[in-house]
């Protein structure tokens, strides 16, 4: 079986498994609201700070409920051993670890598609005219933070104090995330509109260092 | 020597952070290498 | 052993005459005066905590390939000396910017980068003490180092394309355009006085990793004869019963 046809079928599976309970997606959304009002307590929202802290703020609310939502990726595994019999599966290791970024990237772009309106909403910012670009920036920005956050999930998961250790892990790794989907973000919002191709290229750039890192390395990580 | 304190506490801190990070290592280095003989004779004894 | 006390005494001479170098040889800086000769063991710390860095990136892709223990030893040996020299740099950095610009730190490229990697390396320490399995243990840590280390140019860049779109007061920058000779030689002599510093901690530290690995060995060992004694010794007296 190839490595994409065996990644499709663990994403199936994932977004079955979720969509049956929809407890982490749930929990999630409402997590990153409560980033999102919180932040309205440390500024006065208004249209020309909104549009100044408004990436900001969005970008680090994504970046916390992703820290938060990328633990379970892993730890699910480990009541029943079902990792182990995923191994034993005749399909590359890379396929495991991909089915599960394409997963975590799906429930963490759901996250966003309701946050973002909202956002927009409570913060009076108008993302007309730049949807199509916002949403590319925000996929390149979700992959990046979905390959390392479902790396070190894998590494995590062995530890003590997981649901500490992994923001302590991917939070340093994001900072240039941060700043490159923040300016991105930032740039669509101005008073003309434009696509910072630079960041955006930055941002292709991340995915693809740390999507080939997590390649060459996946036997390491999914081994016994 | 204008600044002389800033100076001297700077001095002072690059000094102390090596010094004492030696000095933790190599007291943890001699109380590991007595442990290890004291196990070395043990295992020799018995 | 007498290797390593010379280089100890080596690197402690090299250290008092680089000090002496710093503060008398050294001429006096026009604007800042004293407090630039800070200069002298703040450039050798950052340029070692690289050194470091790099070897535990190395050592990190050694032992994914070979599993050899020897590799993670280096690892972390070269990570704690890392983040002690980074830690040099975060402390006297703001000393030195606090007497000349009356700010003691600035998001410029170079403060924050050097920052997030000392958060990085940190990271990488705390995940080692998290995980208990060595084996797990040296490989996760191996795996992250290795992200760790591809990050760091990323963190600069971005930081610097950044800040170059958001001017900031030119900080701690432009220290070698136009370095005076003496200047030079003084920074060469500091530089070589802090790089054997690293080396013998460096050293130090992977002997440390070392014994420890031979005294679990040697535990176990006495561990697993001291239970072989226990459990023949209801056997003697079972057979004695029985007859």
């Amino acid at each position: 079986m190839t490595t994409s046809r065996a990644a499709a079928i663990l994403l199936a599976k994932e977004l079955r498994l979720e969509f049956r309970t929809r407890e982490l997606l749930t929990t999630t959304v409402i997590f990153a609201l409560v980033v999102v009002v919180l932040f309205s307590f440390a500024f006065e929202p208004t249209a020309a700070e909104s549009r100044r802290y408004g990436p900001g703020l969005l970008w680090i609310a994504f970046l916390f409920a992703g820290s938060l939502m990328l633990n379970p990726s892993f730890a699910r595994e480990q009541s029943n051993e079902t990792l182990d019999a995923l191994r034993m599966a005749p399909i590359a290791p890379f396929a495991i670890l991909l089915g599960k970024m394409l997963a975590n990237c799906v429930f963490l772009a759901v996250a966003e598609a309701i946050l973002v309106p909202v956002f927009a909403v409570l913060y009076n910012v108008s993302f007309s005219g730049v949807a199509w670009r916002l949403i590319l920036v925000l996929v390149l920005g979700t992959l990046g933070l979905v390959i390392t956050g479902t790396v070190f999930s894998a590494i995590s998961a062995h530890a003590r104090m997981r649901e500490l250790l992994l923001p302590l892990l991917l939070l340093p790794i994001l900072t240039p995330l941060l700043i490159a989907s923040v300016e991105a973000t930032a740039s669509l919002l101005a008073e003309q509109p434009e696509l910072d191709r630079t960041w955006v290229a930055f941002l292709a750039g991340f995915d693809i260092v740390f999507l080939t890192a997590s390649w060459l390395m996946c036997d390491f990580l999914l081994e016994e | 020597m204008k600044n002389f304190e800033s100076l001297f506490a700077a001095w002072m801190v690059v000094w102390a952070v090596f010094f004492l990070y030696e000095v933790t290592v190599a007291r943890r280095l001699s109380k590991l290498q007595d442990d290890i003989d004291q196990l070395k004779r043990q295992l020799r004894e018995g | 052993m007498k290797g390593r006390i010379a280089l100890v005494l080596i690197a402690a001479a090299l250290m008092v005459f680089a000090g002496y170098a710093a503060l008398y040889v050294a001429p006096d800086e026009k604007t800042m005066h004293a407090i630039q000769r800070i200069f002298y063991f703040h450039v050798p710390s950052a340029i070692c905590s690289f050194v470091a860095f790099f070897i535990v990136f190395v050592a990190n892709f050694a032992y994914l390939g070979t599993r050899q223990p020897k590799w993670d030893w280096l690892g972390v040996a070269g990570a704690e000396v890392g983040v002690v020299c980074s830690t040099i740099v975060l402390i006297t950095g703001p000393i030195w910017a606090h007497p000349v610009w009356g700010i003691w730190w600035t998001w410029d490229a170079r403060l924050t980068s050097t920052f997030v990697m000392w958060l990085l390396y940190t990271a990488y320490l705390l995940l080692r003490g998290f995980l208990d399995d060595p084996q797990r243990k040296a490989m996760f840590s191996a795996v992250f180092g290795i992200f760790a280390f591809l990050d760091v140019p990323l963190v600069y860049f971005s930081n610097r394309l950044w800040r170059t779109q958001h001017p900031q007061p030119v900080i701690l920058g432009g220290s070698n355009s136009g370095l005076d000779p003496v200047m030079g030689k003084v920074l060469l002599i500091s530089f070589v006085a802090v790089l054997c510093i690293t080396a013998v901690l460096i050293t130090d530290r992977y002997r440390l990793e070392r014994l420890r690995s031979e005294f679990d060995e040697l535990r176990f060992r006495a561990e697993s004869r001291d239970a072989e004694r226990a459990s023949k010794i209801p056997h003697a007296a079972r057979e004695a019963r029985v007859e």
